[in-house]
């Protein structure tokens, strides 16, 4: 071992400069590789909306002055169930990829007292429009479905479906059907008794980090009131009609609805999958630059590392020789060469997670990003490491080529 | 001898060029992509009003006048005001200058209906258009007399003026505004902040200014039924946001914005403010304590995250990289300086300086610094190219401009020198003699 580390002190520079860059590298893989990996949540999570080629989503309603009171939305969404061909019709508050109007809110587990973030969907026929899966319970009963709420009815009491993510949170022992669920810490907060659990259903309140909340949702019965922006799910019966369904429902809303509209704001009426991809360009875009800086940082760092250890193999080249001379095996000098990297790049390696570390609490205390999980670490190490040999190889293998006839020349 | 040092980088650049190469586009890659982040920063980070935003600051109090369970604490600072309060802090004219603003959004037209266009302007009471520095280029502002006799005038911008009229200069004109029939006093050049940070509420999603084409006294806006874009807060009961409506007076909906000139006038018109919103409180109207703050145009911005988080991790992240290449680029300078070795002691044993070693080195790493940063204009260029195309509210901010080149010019000087300074060190230390022995 001392003939592998005493060299790395004699020459200090270039082993520094080899180490210096794996610090830097990892760093900047850690964190770079951990927010491409929180913009993929989005775009890998089941959003839970079943044949999304049938459904068509008019968005961006907004009444001019007082909103429509639930009465008259509900004429709108029986002349959109008289169109040919709609299978079902949701009209709710809000939907999965909308952003325009949200709810959300703290939501306690009564009994267990568990809290979690949700966002919470309200609406008629919205199990059916969305095709949700319902994996436990039952879908609302048509009286459940026909309650017009005088506010937006985040704040009554009733019947509740959550997702299996959300029932599994608020209610570990895994019975959530007949619990209850309160809507917000105030003494008098409405409370929800879950009735039916489905499968999945996306939060459309994106954060910076959803890990653990994407997927944390709940479905009340009922056409909110007092609230601006309705939005209507409509579900073709057959998916080559999706397109003129989209049409029929363009016309019939602009029909009923057009007049009190505000000015100058387009409704959008959509196909879900377009809307899916708009919703989420962002974090592809984003994902795409990601990945290329991490490469990138891994390409420089891997010619960085050649390059030096190129040089210092060949300064070497008359001890090489020498070790050669008195008894070496090309295998010997093979693993010399490879040790060398390894220890080196270790040493980078422990600077890095530090430095890693450092910047993400850095990072943390400016943007509004989550603590680093530590499993970037060992992670990151790993692919140092190897990066690191695969560096090294073509320098080691001209070190091991090196003939014992060397050590006899001067120089 | 600094062309004779030229002419020595030069000789060796030819020497090993695919190692040159190398070095040159680690270099520009590390660098365009710095200026990729850093111009994007720049363009968002800046004054959203050049010498007049830095005065500005905006009152924000807890002036709910009904109780509000879910928000007992007040999490955060709140900006709008009701009429009435709006009113009273711009008329008693503490600050240097104060007006009451809301985004509006609606149509404007010709009184005869030919004409008209659905545009965003500024509700306001007080000088607005003086506080906020936008140029008239025909008549005037509307006088505090108009405004408290709740006068019918607007000011419009130029190309408003242009499309309703055909012609600029529509001074005297009438237009009609929701059920009113307003006179221009003034038309504006077009106008807009560089960023957004008026009344962010309304303009979330939007990075960048938009143009205000009309301004209007608030009171005899409302009176011809036209409103804020949104009502604001309107307490319990009320509809979570109802769009474009004039009937506001239970609402909380104007921002008050002051210009305070030095840390002295700050804290007396916190004073001033305080003042009357603790006897508001007192008075049992305010039913929380106020909590009166002023905040100045940087902080409410980054309080409401007009700026997207991206564009300052992007910016960590290229500078973290161009930190990466700096250092590869230090070390495989170092090899190929030390790999000549025999040369430098020649020169060394000729009688050159340590000084002059130095500086030949240096002057090698600059140029190829230099050539780093030429290569990197085209692929800064195609960064930002690549910006503009993403789907994000900035992009429109990601041009390159002069004052860009310039830094990249500098930037690329900078980081020649800096990673030739510690293989140019490393090799100036070589003894003379010992390598003529060697040799």
């Amino acid at each position: 071992m001392r003939h592998i580390i005493q060299p790395l002190f004699r020459h200090r520079l270039m082993p520094l400069l080899v180490l210096l860059q794996v610090a830097l590298a990892c760093a900047i893989a850690c964190n770079a590789l951990f927010l491409l990996q929180q913009r993929l949540v989005p775009i890998l999570a089941p959003d839970g909306i079943g044949q999304p080629d049938k459904l068509v989503v008019a968005w961006n309603i907004a009444s001019r002055g007082k909103p429509w009171p639930p009465s008259r939305l509900r004429e709108v969404q029986a002349s959109l169930r008289a169109i040919p061909g709609v299978a079902a019709v949701g009209l709710a508050g809000s939907l999965p990829m909308e952003t325009s109007a949200q709810m959300n809110g703290d939501v306690i587990g009564e009994g267990t007292g568990i809290q979690a973030d949700a966002a919470v969907y309200i609406g008629d026929h919205l199990r059916e429009a969305l095709d949700l899966q319902l994996v436990a319970g039952r879908d609302f009963s048509a009286t459940e479905q026909g309650i017009d709420y005088r506010d937006i009815g985040i704040n009554q009491s009733g019947p509740a479906i959550i997702t299996q993510a959300l029932a599994d949170h608020l209610f570990p022992d895994g019975h959530a059907l007949g619990k209850v669920v309160r809507i917000g810490r105030d003494a008098d907060a409405a409370r929800r008794t879950v009735v039916g659990v489905v499968e999945h259903l996306m939060r459309n309140k994106l954060e910076q980090d959803n890990r653990s909340n994407i997927d944390y949702s709940m479905l009340f019965p009922g056409v909110p009131g007092q609230w601006p922006m309705p939005v209507f799910a409509v579900r073709a019966g057959v998916e080559g009609d999706a397109e003129r369904v989209r049409q029929a429902v363009k016309a019939t809303i602009t029909r009923e609805l057009g007049v009190e509209m505000i000015q100058g704001f387009e409704p959008t009426y959509q196909m879900y999958a377009d809307m899916r991809a708009n919703m989420l360009a962002k974090s592809k875009a984003a994902v795409w630059l990601l990945s290329g800086v991490s490469l990138v940082v891994l390409i420089v760092a891997l010619v960085g590392i050649m390059g030096l250890t190129g040089y210092w193999v060949q300064q070497r080249t008359r001890q090489i020789g020498i070790r050669r001379a008195l008894g070496a095996r090309r295998v010997d000098i093979l693993r010399q060469v490879q040790i060398e990297n390894l220890l080196v790049v270790g040493a980078g390696i422990v600077l890095g997670m530090l430095l890693a570390y450092a910047v993400n609490l850095w990072l943390m205390r400016h943007y509004e990003l989550s603590r680093l999980p530590w499993i970037y670490l060992p992670f990151g190490a790993a692919l140092m490491l190897v990066l690191g040999q695969l560096a090294v190889l073509a320098p080691a293998r001209r070190a091991a080529a090196v003939p014992p006839v060397v050590a006899t020349r001067s120089a | 001898m600094f062309r004779y040092y030229l002419d020595l980088a030069w000789r060796r650049c030819r020497q090993g060029p695919s190692m040159v190469l190398l070095l040159v586009l680690t270099m520009a890659i590390g660098i365009a992509s710095c200026m990729t982040a850093l111009t994007i920063f720049g363009a968002l980070s800046g004054e959203p009003l050049p010498g007049i935003s830095p005065y500005l600051h905006v009152v924000t109090m807890d002036a709910r006048q009904a109780v509000d369970a879910n928000n007992n604490d007040y999490d955060k600072p709140d900006a709008y005001l009701n009429l009435t309060d709006a009113k009273a802090l711009v008329d008693a004219q503490r600050a240097r200058q104060q007006v009451a603003l809301a985004q509006s959004y609606t149509l404007v037209g010709r009184p005869d209906g030919k004409q008209s266009d659905q545009v965003q302007g500024l509700l306001a009471h007080g000088p607005l258009l003086a506080m906020l520095g936008v140029p008239l280029r025909h008549g005037r502002p509307w006088t505090a007399e108009e405004q408290a006799a709740q006068a019918p005038v607007v000011v419009i911008d130029s190309e408003l003026a242009q499309k309703l009229f055909g012609t600029e200069d529509a001074v005297g004109r009438s237009v009609s505004l929701g059920s009113g029939s307003f006179r221009v006093v003034g038309v504006s050049a077009p106008w807009k902040p560089r960023t957004q940070f008026l009344d962010v509420q309304r303009n979330q999603g939007n990075v960048l200014g938009q143009p205000e084409q009309f301004f209007v006294p608030a009171q005899a806006a409302l009176a011809a039924g036209v409103g804020p874009l949104t009502a604001g807060e309107c307490g319990k009961g009320a509809a979570v946001v109802s769009f474009q409506s004039a009937e506001v007076d239970k609402c909380r909906w104007l921002e008050v914005w002051v210009a305070l000139d030095t840390p002295a006038t700050v804290a007396a018109y916190d004073r001033f403010v305080a003042g009357y919103a603790d006897a508001q409180h007192a008075a049992g109207r305010f039913v929380y304590p106020p909590q009166v703050a002023l905040y100045g145009v940087p902080s409410w911005m980054s309080m409401n995250h007009v700026v997207p988080d991206d564009v300052g991790l992007n910016l960590a992240l290229a500078g973290a990289f161009l930190l990466l290449c700096l250092v590869n680029v230090a070390g495989l300078l170092a090899a190929r300086f030390l790999r000549r070795q025999a040369d430098v002691t020649i020169r060394r044993a000729l009688g050159a300086s340590r000084r002059d070693v130095f500086a030949q080195h240096l002057v090698e790493t600059g140029v190829l610094g230099l050539i780093g940063g030429a290569l990197a204009l085209p692929l800064t260029w195609l960064g930002l190219w690549i910006v503009r195309m993403q789907p994000v509210a900035y992009a429109d901010a990601a041009h390159f401009s002069v004052s860009a080149f310039a830094a990249l010019l500098l930037l690329s000087l900078v980081v020649g020198l800096v990673v030739g300074i510690l293989p140019a060190w490393r090799v100036c230390r070589q003894p003379p003699a010992m390598q003529i022995k060697l040799g």
